[in-house]
């Protein structure tokens, strides 16, 4: 009976076979090849249906699940209308956030650094710096550490609050130095490095020029006897060797060059371009030529620009001192009239010299 | 949008292992997109994507309810590679040969799994045809019966036999042209 067996085999192969049987049934499978070989087929038949079943049903719920997949993207664009636009700033918002703002600074960086190119250029034609010097920070800071040193001693004088150069015109004692640096002043004080100290006031004070002529009123200045230099009233030659000595820190200093231009700061008949450093502190200063004439008071320079600085011309103080007996009703000035630097050497010129170069100090 | 369940691949494994077809939904819509964009870019149809990305995805669940998945990248990687393999494989036998294929994911070299998918393959489409040519009532005869597990009390009833037996007797004989049907033209190969 087939249709029995065949039963049997699919009970075996279910595993629902009862343990005595099934041994039987093993014994006979060893023995009986044929019959081995009908229950592997039928396993093989069994199990290729099943998976087939399993198969069927899998694929169906795949393309169930694709099926309504399709449904949700197709009705989601219809429920928000702007979606494809909206969908798309979601997406992409951060980083076109990023994009914006790298565009944006590099646009406004570019402008940026082609204005910091350009500046300097305008600078070099348009700053022009006077060189007083502002002394209030150092100073306060330098008598805030004397206070602290000796605390309760008496309080110490009041420092100057600017500080230029000044040098003598006359034996009876009218000093010249720039109007920047007096601008404001309440009270002049002068010294040189002898350790002479004067107070002076100011008598004349001419902006256009930046000059300004002080006299020295302390009793108990005596004159300062003659003048070693004498005022150049011609113009001088360009690549003429100048020096000039003057108070840009609390020593005197010498400073040399050579004479660049006949005109000053952007063009200024009234000045000379001279390749001297030059810090704040040296306006005021005298402006000397090898043979130890006067040639220019030194008033500026250009900012940015190291060696071209700038002095007036002597010409001009002379103009001016000439003209002081009517605008400032002062007595007539006497000159210097003999050189007595012509020939010496330099360190010979300036033991001469320094003498009649003050520190101006401003008070306000 | 909403967070999911199953946020690991981990998560997604074990959820088809306990036959959790939400599961299953989930890792389908994630990774069609891919596949589709991937079908799409290499002269494939949205019909054939949809076919490639369903066999990929059997693959790996059967592989899964084998216990057989040795899953050595992430989930999206080995889909890929599959429906990739799978995809180069229809095109050649289209005769397109795709001069160069033009990939958006690494992918990985999946010549073992394949071959065990392409005799499932090849029984499964021989099964099919031997159930079409087996025709009814045999069919849901031998369905109801090994696949959807129905005692025979149910099925003479529902297909009309007049007792068990002759229901028995009727089942037997239709597995009978089933295996003569089959076993002429299958001949296992593993």
């Amino acid at each position: 009976m087939e249709f029995t067996m065949y039963e049997q085999i699919e009970r075996y192969l279910s595993g629902a076979m009862p343990p005595e049987e099934r041994i039987a049934f093993e014994a006979l499978l060893l023995t009986d090849p044929r019959l081995a070989v009908r229950v592997q087929e039928h396993k093989q038949l069994l199990d290729a249906l099943q998976k087939h079943g399993q198969r069927t049903a899998l694929k169906n719920k795949l393309s169930a699940i694709h099926t309504n997949m399709e449904v949700e993207t197709e009705t989601a664009p219809v429920s928000g209308a702007p979606s494809p636009f909206l969908a798309f700033w979601k997406r992409h918002s951060q980083t076109m956030a990023v994009a914006a703002s790298v565009s944006l600074l590099s646009v406004f960086g570019t402008l940026w650094s082609v204005q910091q190119l350009k500046t300097p250029v305008q600078q070099q034609t348009a700053r022009y710096i006077e060189l007083r010097r502002e002394v209030e920070k150092i100073k306060k800071a330098h008598t805030a550490l004397l206070n602290n040193i000796n605390e309760g001693a008496k309080p110490v004088p009041r420092a100057a609050r600017f500080i230029g150069t000044g040098f003598a015109i006359s034996a009876d004692g009218y000093i010249v130095t720039s109007s920047h640096v007096i601008e404001g002043a309440d009270s002049l004080i002068i010294e040189n490095k002898a350790g002479l100290k004067y107070k002076v006031s100011q008598v004349y004070s001419d902006q256009n020029h930046d000059l300004a002529i002080l006299k020295i009123e302390d009793p108990a200045f005596e004159g300062f006897g003659k003048l070693p230099y004498t005022f150049k009233t011609t113009e001088s030659d360009l690549g003429e060797k100048v020096f000039t000595l003057g108070y840009p820190r609390e020593d005197i200093v010498f400073g040399e060059g050579s004479l660049s231009s006949s005109t000053g700061f952007e063009g200024d008949s009234t000045a000379y371009q001279i390749s001297i450093p030059l810090n704040p502190g040296n306006s005021g200063g005298p402006l000397l030529d090898d043979k130890g004439n006067l040639i220019g008071v030194i008033s500026g320079k250009q900012a940015g620009q190291e060696g071209a600085a700038f002095a007036v011309k002597s010409d001009y103080l002379l103009h001016m001192i000439s003209e002081l007996p009517e605008k400032a009703a002062l007595s007539p000035i006497t000159l210097p009239k003999s050189n007595m630097l012509t020939g010496n050497s330099r360190t010979q010129q300036l033991k001469k010299l320094k003498e009649y170069v003050f520190i101006v100090k401003v008070y306000n | 949008m909403k967070k999911s369940l199953y946020e690991t691949d981990e998560a997604i494994i074990e959820g088809i292992r306990v036959d959790d077809d939400k599961a299953l939904a989930y890792l389908y819509k994630l990774y069609y997109p891919m596949i589709s964009h991937f079908i799409l870019n290499n002269s494939g149809t949205d019909d054939e994507a949809k076919d490639i990305y369903q066999e990929g995805v059997i693959v790996f669940y059967e592989k899964i309810k084998d216990n057989s998945l040795e899953l050595s990248c992430q989930i999206k990687t080995y889909l890929y590679s599959v429906c990739r393999r799978l995809w180069l494989k229809r095109l050649a036998e289209k005769g397109r040969y795709a001069s160069r294929i033009d990939d958006s994911e690494s992918y990985l070299m999946l010549e073992d799994d394949l071959t065990q998918h392409e005799e499932n393959e090849r029984q499964f489409g021989l099964m099919g045809e031997a159930l079409e040519q087996l025709g009814e009532p045999c069919r849901a005869l031998l369905e109801d019966y090994y696949l959807r597990t129905q005692n025979m009390q149910v099925i003479t009833e529902k297909f009309g036999y007049t007792n068990t037996d002759t229901a028995k007797n009727q089942k037997y004989k239709c597995l009978q042209r089933l295996k003569k049907i089959f076993f002429s033209t299958y001949k296992p190969q593993i």
